[in-house]
């Protein structure tokens, strides 16, 4: 198909026979930046040169709490080529923020968090802390100035287990958080008796699990480019994912009305929730400002992993969840302890996001969880692909299967007994728009061969022992209405058809710029390649929420799609005029308005637009739509898990030579990119699952893990032979019928290879990561379900 | 102590000053303006440094510039010619294998040189050539499927 680009060979579209016939949503187009990077072109943050650029670089603690009594800069700053030291004292005229920007409006109901963080800190809240930068004419010369810092501390006593800072006794953190719980949360959407549901159940089935911190790794470290120029104008090259509130945020610590403020995306070199909160930011503008020169900033790999936000971990999930003796689910309980790290940023709401869509995965009717998010002296935690439903998945996912087997239940059977219907209430609080988890189940078992595998004799192979195993799970499509979800779209149409659209998601690699320009050229009746996306500028782009929560194609393109018929609309007014019949009466497709039901009556886009902007007489129009987007709805994405497994009993180690995914993300704008999603997505899983550890020392607070030698993410030999499935049937609300897609390719991962352990070895493993060591760990001491209850046996 | 040496990259030479610590990632980008090279662990652990030094993967976040001197550097700059795609790159672009395009530069010439050693791989030889090259977005799937569908083209003589 000629403007298409391959067809993937082992994963396939499922359409429903009720799916619209479209012209350009659904084809599998190439990507508008794929030349730009496969050729080096594409400028990323770091690729930036500047006239009289600086370097600049950061002093981290070396110690997990310190108060940085002094810092002598002269000999640094004797230093030629040394143009800007910061140190705690010299920043005060700089207000302090939350790196996560939710020290201003952004979560319904109130919710805020304190403005803790300085550009540089004067109390160290965690080994790597930034407490000091330097901007010099090159990078040795900053790195030199940095090594010439002298520092007094004064070492505090640390706390950095999150149950050990709960304690009465223990350092406090930040003044702001008694007894260190920097937030005290509750499941937003409680219900019923959970205690009597719990007490009258047939089976309750329960478990205490821990999740751990999982670094992003973007292949790209935090970077940003920043100057002040001669009108007094910051310009800023950014990479955050929310790029208006990045420049309230800066707005605010700098004291400017953020107009004075131009932010600019460059391309973005992954980002996975790590860039939803301000990064390098602070230190490159307030070395800018300083310096009076442009600075560039670009993170190590070690200033990744110490200075950003990874996923929040959590050092314990207490749940419990009752059965009637058929299968029903009628409660689910849930005790979370979270650990935030040295500031809170976007870590405390990952609990609440998580319960949220963990426990209204399923019908049940007695809710209720709270969750304790602690403060510790060790690296910040944050928001990573999953955002809490991850952690929350791992074990709800878990104690189904375990509820299945008591019951003498498949597990597929159990979950499609619990499974929501459209109407009801889905676990955003919201009607339930669309469900095709029945259709994942189907596909994904037929594909993985489940059942056959299920009951088939296994073979002895000796110490490896073979297991499959499933998991479902359902992720929100954006965050209405618990976040804000505000977005804006421009369409324009030039003289000869083609159509610009001024929009601003985060380009981090999702392949948004062509959902978007499919989206907006099957509502023009254009081609893709007719649409240009203009972005990337706050100069030029309206309010953008920005691309988080699975949103970017839902609420981006649902702002695309009303901008793009209000475009449409204008055109077909003219078109109407041109061919003398009633607008109501044309259809436009490929380029072409026809009269319906007049194959011979045509008059092209391109001679409409034409016709409009050379006009004379009064009759010169630009036709263009600007439409804002504000979802008041929420259509969760739904997908089924299946995975094989081969446990080395004599080792510990669980290799996956075998994974299905089939999912339900609604119509499938361009299938390629949901399978790139999903694809990746198992990459990140799979190393959250069994490899990728955050260890942090515990005598020292020294973070052990701070490059990829000590932190094993899955190479290309790591990875099991890949199956995505994709439903396809379309949801009543989103852009022709799309949902999200981003953060479903990870959420189901960790609990569908747990289950596959136990079927292998029948041990469950509660922690994460499921590491050789624990696995050999839970060999020995095999007795699982030690806090469960059967009713009468 | 700078020492001037001539460094042939893309086909074309450069004399360039350089310290004798100065490494080949850094002449590369700051010297040179060639910013395809991309840095990332900065230890020689993910791969997204990887140009072609006679025709061999080299890490330049490992390599000293004054190692390569008179010798041949490929950066992925230097693939397309004449504004023409290599095989490797429109394979990229047709598969989906590009997502964030970071890891794209170093994973390309990685694979070019798979395919000039070895003109027909498996499925797994190509995994085992990307072995040290991280992506953190696309699980490897589409890549592997782009270096394989790239040597096809390149066996019939594509490009």
């Amino acid at each position: 198909m000629e403007g298409h680009a391959a067809d993937n060979r082992k994963s396939a579209v499922h359409q429903g026979a009720e799916v619209a016939q479209f012209s350009v949503v659904g084809t599998r187009i190439r990507q508008p930046d794929g030349p730009a990077k496969a050729t080096g072109e594409a400028k990323f943050a770091g690729d930036i040169s500047l006239p009289g650029m600086l370097i600049g670089k950061i002093l981290r603690s070396p110690y997990p709490h310190a108060v940085i009594k002094s810092i002598d800069t002269s000999k640094a700053e004797a230093l030629p080529g040394v143009m800007a030291v910061l140190t705690p004292d010299n920043v005060a005229e700089w207000k302090t923020f939350d790196r996560g920007m939710k020290d201003m409006p952004l979560v319904a109901g109130g919710y805020r968090v304190p403005s803790e963080e300085a550009v540089v800190n004067k109390v160290a809240r965690h080994y790597g802390d930034a407490i000091a930068a330097v901007a010099a004419v090159d990078e040795h010369t900053a790195e030199e100035a940095i090594e010439l810092l002298e520092v007094e501390y004064e070492l505090l006593p640390f706390v950095l287990d999150a149950e050990e800072a709960m304690q009465p006794d223990a350092p406090q953190v930040s003044d702001l958080a008694p007894d260190n719980v920097g937030k005290h949360l509750f499941y937003p959407y409680p219900e019923g008796d959970v205690d009597k549901a719990l007490a009258e159940a047939d089976l309750v089935v329960s478990g205490v699990f821990s999740t751990h911190k999982q670094d992003h790794c973007t292949q790209e470290t935090a970077a940003c480019v920043a100057y002040l120029d001669a009108s007094g104008r910051l310009n800023v090259w950014s990479q955050c994912q929310l790029a208006h509130l990045g420049r309230r945020e800066l707005a605010s610590i700098f004291k400017m009305p953020v107009n004075r403020i131009k932010l600019m995306t460059p391309f973005v070199g992954g980002s996975f929730g790590q860039r939803g909160a301000v990064c390098a930011e602070p230190i490159a503008v307030a070395l800018a400002l300083r310096s009076k020169r442009p600075v560039r900033l670009v993170f190590s790999r070690e200033d990744n992993f110490l200075g950003l936000e990874s996923r929040t971990g959590f050092k314990k999930i207490d749940i419990k969840m009752g059965f009637t003796s058929d299968g029903t689910l009628t409660a689910i309980k849930t005790q979370m302890i979270g650990t935030l790290g040295g500031y809170m940023g976007c870590g405390p709401m990952s609990s609440v996001i998580g319960m949220t869509l963990a426990m209204g995965h399923y019908r049940c009717p007695n809710r209720f969880g709270e969750a304790h998010m602690v403060m510790t002296n060790t690296p910040v935690s944050g928001a990573m692909r999953g955002f809490g439903n991850d952690a929350m998945m791992f074990c709800i996912e878990q104690l189904m299967d375990d509820a299945a087997r008591r019951l003498g239940i498949d597990p597929i059977d159990i979950r499609l007994k619990n499974a929501k219907e459209p109407g009801e209430i889905a676990s955003m609080g919201l009607e339930l728009e669309s469900t095709y988890m029945e259709d994942c189940l189907q596909l994904g078992a037929e594909a993985f061969g489940w059942h056959e595998k299920r009951t088939q004799a296994k073979k002895d192979e000796g110490p490896i022992k073979r297991g499959y195993g499933m998991a479902t799970m359902s992720h929100c499509t954006g965050a209405a209405p618990l976040y804000l979800e505000h977005s804006n779209a421009m369409v324009k149409f030039n003289e000869d058809g083609s159509a610009d659209l001024t929009v601003h998601p985060a380009p981090v690699g999702q392949h948004i710029w062509g959902a978007l320009s499919q989206i907006c050229a099957e509502e023009l009746g254009i081609r893709a390649e007719d649409v240009h996306i203009v972005t990337g500028d706050t100069d030029v782009t309206l309010f953008e929420y920005g691309s988080d929560a699975s949103r970017s194609t839902y609420a981006i393109g649902g702002a695309t799609l009303r901008a793009a018929r209000q475009a449409k609309e204008q055109m077909l007014a003219r078109a109407a005029e041109m061919l003398e019949v009633p607008a109501d009466r044309l259809e436009v497709k490929d380029r072409v308005v026809v009269v319906k039901g007049r194959p011979d009556k045509t008059v092209t886009v391109a001679e409409v637009c034409y016709d409009a902007i050379y006009a004379f007489g009064g009759r010169a129009t630009n036709f263009a739509g600007k439409q804002s987007f504000e979802s008041t709805w929420n259509s969760p994405t739904y997908g089924a898990y299946f995975a094989e497994v081969e446990v080395n009993t004599e080792t510990g180690r669980v290799h996956v030579p075998r994974f299905v995914t089939a999912i339900d993300c609604g119509k499938a704008i361009n299938p390629m990119a949901v399978e790139g999603q999903l694809e990746g997505g198992l990459q990140q899983g799979l190393g959250y699952a069994l490899t990728e550890n955050f260890i942090v020392n515990p005598k020292t607070g020294v973070v052990e893990t701070d490059n990829y030698d000590s932190y094993k993410v899955p190479g290309a030999l790591d990875m099991p032979d890949s199956t995505v499935l994709i439903v396809d049937k379309p949801d009543p609300k989103g852009p022709f019928g799309a949902k999200g897609v981003g953060e479903p390719g990870m959420v189901g991962i960790p609990p569908c290879i747990a289950n596959a352990v136990y079927d292998a070895i029948g041990v469950r493993l509660r922690d994460l990561p499921m590491t050789p060591e624990r696995v050999l760990e839970a060999l020995t001491e095999k007795t699982e379900g030690e806090t469960e209850t059967v009713r009468g046996e | 102590m700078k020492t001037v040496a001539t460094f042939t990259v893309n086909g074309l030479p450069h004399e360039i000053a350089v310290e004798p610590h100065q490494l080949l990632i850094e002449v590369l980008r700051e010297h040179l303006g060639l910013t395809g090279t991309k840095h990332s662990c900065g230890v020689g652990n993910c791969g997204a440094c990887t140009v072609l030094v006679d025709g061999t993967p080299e890490l330049a976040c490992l390599t000293l510039a004054m190692e390569v001197r008179d010798k041949s550097v490929l950066t992925i700059e230097g693939l397309a010619k004449e504004g023409l795609l290599h095989p490797l790159q429109q394979a990229f672009v047709d598969y989906g294998a590009i997502q964030c395009g970071y890891c794209t530069p170093g994973m390309i010439l990685t694979g070019k040189a798979l395919l000039d050693d070895n003109p027909d791989p498996t499925e797994h030889e190509v995994r085992e050539a990307l072995a040290g090259n991280i992506c953190r977005c696309t699980g490897y799937v589409k890549i592997v499927e782009a270096v394989l569908a790239a040597a096809e083209v390149m066996r019939k003589g594509g490009n």
